[in-house]
């Protein structure tokens, strides 16, 4: 599998660009063998054997690998989904664990040696994912309310002279039906796009800086350093695409729940 | 926190959609006129319109 599938053209430096997200498949002619497709089953073996371990022996005084399960899990159930959604948030702790735990073990992916590619850098993971939450909401804001008081709370604001409603309404709706799942799948992928490449310009250029002449071998170790650095901020900003796309989640659905928006 | 993490979140999705919705209403206008102050009034009054959205949501308490 290539590390990096880098188009060499010549001598001078290739940038980084969009053809490096387009990994050929392992096996060749499959096209669904490609590297992104692979690393989201590996993510889901790893999220499953690490959460069945870790409960599998569940005791009073934890293991640390329990201890480690049971943060994850506490902090998904707690400060994300009870403080947002109030009562009856159990209701919605395994979808939102499950979307926290894929989302953070695929972002982590793109700084892990070896596998080093963030699926939710191409679009589509992050497409289904945001069309997953689209329905979830729309279908409990639909059931608990009622199709016509949950789209009259959506469209009509309480306490506004009628004739901004002409002003305000497409603007919910636009807000409600097509803003919302867009940014949460555009931000999600394109801060893991971002992160990727700002990577690979930094570590492909200090590679290419070191087969040059020695005033630029000289810079090289700066560029790697760079690099270095900006692969521990990687990790905190998959951590917090992870945390932000569960967080809006949880207030969707508890904006779906709430009596009036 | 939280709360204002995903007040903050709201407030650019209107703003977002305020823009797009009658800048596109305005881009249409032009379009099909043949005029070119259609778009500039409409992203105005997007603006406007997503900000008195925002403020009704979230400035009345």
């Amino acid at each position: 599998m290539p590390l990096v599938h880098l188009l060499r053209t010549g001598e001078g430096f290739v940038p980084p660009s969009t053809n490096d997200f387009n990994l050929p498949p392992v096996i060749a002619g499959n096209e669904y063998t490609t590297k992104p497709i692979l690393l989201v089953f590996l993510s889901v073996l790893l999220i499953s054997v690490f959460f069945i371990m870790a409960s599998r022996k569940a005791a009073i005084v934890p293991s640390k690998l329990q201890f480690a399960g049971e943060s994850i899990y506490g902090f998904v159930r707690n400060d994300l989904a009870r403080d947002n959604i109030g009562h009856d948030f159990m209701r919605f702790v395994p979808y939102l664990f499950t979307l926290f735990t894929f989302i953070l073990t695929n972002n982590i992916f793109g700084i892990v040696p070896l596998l080093q590619f963030p699926a939710m850098s191409h679009v589509s993971f992050p497409y289904v994912l945001a069309i997953f939450t689209f329905i979830t909401f729309h279908y409990i804001g639909i059931r608990k309310q009622g199709i016509r008081k949950y789209m009259k709370d959506i469209m009509f604001m309480p306490g506004v002279p009628k004739a901004a409603y002409i002003l305000l309404t497409p603007l919910e709706l636009a807000t409600f039906f097509i803003v919302r799942p867009l940014t949460l799948s555009l931000r999600l992928f394109a801060n893991m796009f971002a992160g990727h490449l700002l990577l690979l310009v930094f570590i492909l250029g200090g590679d290419h800086l070191l087969k040059g002449v020695i005033g630029l071998k000289l810079i090289s170790p700066f560029a790697f350093a760079f690099g270095i650095g900006l692969t521990f901020f990687e990790f905190m900003v998959q951590c917090l695409q992870a945390y932000i796309f569960t967080l809006l989640t949880a207030l969707y659905i508890a904006g779906a729940l709430a009596d009036e928006h | 926190m939280k709360q204002d993490e995903g007040a903050a979140w709201s407030i650019f999705g209107y703003l977002l959609s305020g823009l797009l919705f009658w800048g596109g209403v305005g881009w249409a206008a032009d379009h099909w006129l043949h005029t070119h102050y259609f778009l500039l009034g409409g992203l105005l009054l997007g603006m406007g319109a997503s900000i008195y959205l925002v403020w009704l949501r979230f400035g009345r308490e």
